[in-house]
């Protein structure tokens, strides 16, 4: 009795002495709270997808294994039924590789070991994955999104490369003066719709990329238009001159102006 | 009696279905089929002739030339592999003992020239006649540039004009080269090239070069220097990577039989200057290009050059050699894509025409200098072997 009445009055002391609102213990027992629930969640998650990572990867390096056990077999037993020997044999001058017939052979069994690794690897990651959807996470669709993204952004590099040699080697064979100029508009405009693709797949920016995009492009396509049309007056020229000439149109020389140097013929 | 009519039947018989002679080529204007005709029946007055032609004449006044209606190819250029496995099947038709392929443009063929070309192969002793054309002035370039000097360096053979325009053939190279028409057909390419030259260096078949005088040499229907370029160089570098196995090994070259043509053609007068500007345009903007597929000492000359003078200006041969066979290398590398790679080939050509024009400008007879490139590719034939066997090294 004489306990509990000691306590009462700590207890009612304490009440005065602090407001409700300062009360230490709760703010971190609801933090404790809060964060044990975070982990438990990240926790869970991480449990969820772990066996289908573990599978993937297992999946990956057995498949690899295997291709590789398959390609030395391959290789071995090529080699010898003279694989090479007949195959050139029966194709005569047709078809002539870089690389021996035996070895495509032998690397293309191993890639395809390595595919069907990757697939199987990915199923197994897609089933386990699903079994988490039920947790509030939005990483996993997020990164298939990346994926998809480092994949435009290849080939919007190699696109841009083969254009811009392109323009290039046809604007010098054209004589253009500006020929470096325009293949280098050529490449970034391939490389700025490349990143305008790549940004709106990652839903980064949203309308703000949209503008950019707009602008950068039509101002990149405005400039090569200037450039194009004051450059290349004298091209224009020059071509339709070619036309008359082919077209047999063209007046004779006026007195005093020099005959037209010898004909070349490249063929 | 009965045995004499009986022998005339007989003869009359052969006469129909043999022939010594077939004359296949492509689609012939009727305005120039009576000219060939006429050629042709002042060439072989003896021979019996069988012609393989799509139209047949109004009347024919020619008692030993024989009309059979075949299909021919509309080529207006260069003979087509179509054209080739039309005159074997004919030929194997007609029993004939030889076979000659006439290009677009075979009227101005001399009577003279059709008969040297088939007496050639009548022999027996050779399987292909080539002709050797007097061109004009500054014609025929790329031939002279890559054509000529790849093909005797690589297949060990002196025709200067390694071309599929006119030919005379024998009954075996003309099996060889439909076979090889054929797979083409198959392969949906019937505007490829045939280098039938090339084909009987592989098959040891006797090649012999017939002088013909001038003729109207066929162009392409498209006279842009890019596609000319792309198409010829292309197809025979394609070519020369399927014969691979043949031409890596040394192979001794014929003595010239034909007498070098030492007459002064150029005027002086050609458009240099505008050559030189392209190739210094190309050498300040397409270095990185270059640089993937020549070597940095090929493109460090390539830059001295470029400072020249365009009335000094020169292609040292050895150097041109080492560019076309860089470019042959990297053309079986795929180093860049191959249409590129051919555009990129276009500049430096042209700097090639630029020195070629300036050496016959000074007093150099063309001949000589075109014999001289030849041997220079036949002279750095081992550097092209080494690249193409170990082409991650840059031989200096």
């Amino acid at each position: 009795m004489h306990n509990l009445m000691a306590n009462i009055s700590v207890t009612s002391r304490l009440a005065f002495a602090t407001p409700p609102y300062l009360d230490d213990s709760t703010i971190w027992h609801h933090m404790s709270d809060a964060l044990h629930q975070s982990m438990y969640r990240v926790l869970t998650l991480l449990i969820a997808v772990l066996p289908g990572i573990l599978a993937f990867f297992v999946a990956l390096t057995i498949f690899t294994l295997c291709g590789m056990l398959i390609s030395w077999l391959l290789r071995r037993c090529l080699s010898w039924i003279k694989f090479d020997l007949r195959l050139a044999r029966l194709s005569g001058d047709a078809w002539v590789p870089s690389s021996p017939p035996t070895e495509i052979v032998a690397r293309a069994s191993f890639w395809i070991c390595v595919l069907f690794g990757l697939i199987i690897g990915v199923s197994a990651f897609d089933a386990s994955y699903a079994t988490g959807t039920a947790l509030p996470i939005s990483l996993l669709p997020y990164v298939t999104h990346a994926v998809g993204a480092v994949f435009i952004l290849i080939a919007g590099v190699v696109i841009a490369r083969f254009l811009a040699r392109s323009v290039l080697i046809g604007a010098v064979n054209a004589q253009l003066q500006y020929a470096r100029f325009l293949s280098l508009g050529v490449k970034w405009l391939v490389m700025v719709l490349t990143a305008a693709m790549v940004l709106d797949h990652l839903e980064i920016g949203g309308n703000i990329v949209e503008l950019a995009f707009g602008i950068l492009f039509g101002g990149i396509v405005l400039t090569l238009a200037l450039a194009v049309g004051l450059g290349s007056r004298d091209l224009v020229s020059r071509s339709l001159e070619s036309h008359v000439d082919r077209t047999g149109e063209r007046s004779p020389l006026p007195h005093g102006v020099p005959p037209p140097a010898e004909q070349i013929r490249h063929f | 009696m009965t045995t004499e009519n009986s022998t005339s039947a007989e003869t009359a018989t052969i006469d129909l279905t043999t022939a010594d002679l077939l004359v296949v080529g492509s689609a012939i204007p009727p305005e120039e089929f009576e000219a060939v005709l006429a050629n042709l029946a002042e060439a072989f007055p003896d021979e019996n002739v069988v012609i393989a032609a799509q139209q047949q004449p109004a009347a024919n006044a020619h008692a030993n030339l024989r009309i059979i209606e075949a299909s021919q190819s509309s080529a207006t250029w260069m003979l087509k592999p179509a054209d080739f496995v039309n005159a074997f099947e004919i030929a194997r038709e007609q029993q004939a003992r030889a076979i000659l392929m006439l290009g677009p443009g075979a009227h101005s063929l001399k009577p003279q020239a059709l008969r040297e070309l088939a007496n050639a192969v009548f022999s027996g002793s050779i399987d292909l006649a080539v002709p050797r054309y007097t061109l004009p002035p500054h014609s025929g370039l790329i031939n002279s540039a890559i054509l000529y000097p790849l093909t005797r360096a690589l297949f060990a053979t002196r025709t200067r004009f390694p071309l599929t325009i006119d030919l005379g053939l024998s009954i075996r190279m003309a099996e060889r080269l439909a076979t090889v028409g054929k797979r083409f057909a198959a392969a949906n390419q019937d505007d490829a090239l045939l280098w039938p030259v090339n084909e009987a260096a592989v098959a040891a078949f006797q090649v012999d070069e017939v002088e013909v005088g001038t003729r109207d040499v066929p162009q392409p229907s498209d006279p842009d220097i890019n596609a000319i370029l792309q198409l010829v160089t292309g197809s025979l570098f394609a070519e020369i990577e399927s014969k691979a196995t043949f031409w890596q090994r040394p192979r001794r070259l014929p003595a010239p039989r034909l007498q070098l043509d030492e007459t002064l053609l150029s005027d002086g007068t050609a458009d240099v200057p505008r050559m030189v500007e392209a190739f210094r345009l190309a050498n300040s903007n397409l270095q990185e290009i270059w640089c993937l597929v020549l070597p940095p000492n090929s493109l460090l000359a390539l830059k001295r050059i470029s400072a020249l003078d365009a009335g000094m200006f020169r292609m040292p041969e050895n150097l041109w050699a080492r560019i076309i066979f860089d470019f042959v290398v990297a053309y079986r590398l795929r180093t860049i894509n191959r249409g590129h790679l051919l555009g990129a080939l276009i500049p430096l050509y042209l700097a090639w025409v630029a020195g070629h024009l300036n050496v016959t400008a000074s007093g150099m007879p063309s001949e000589r200098h075109i014999e001289a490139v030849a041997a220079a590719f036949e002279a750095d034939k081992s550097y092209l072997v080494a690249r193409w066997r170990w082409p991650d090294r840059f031989n200096s």
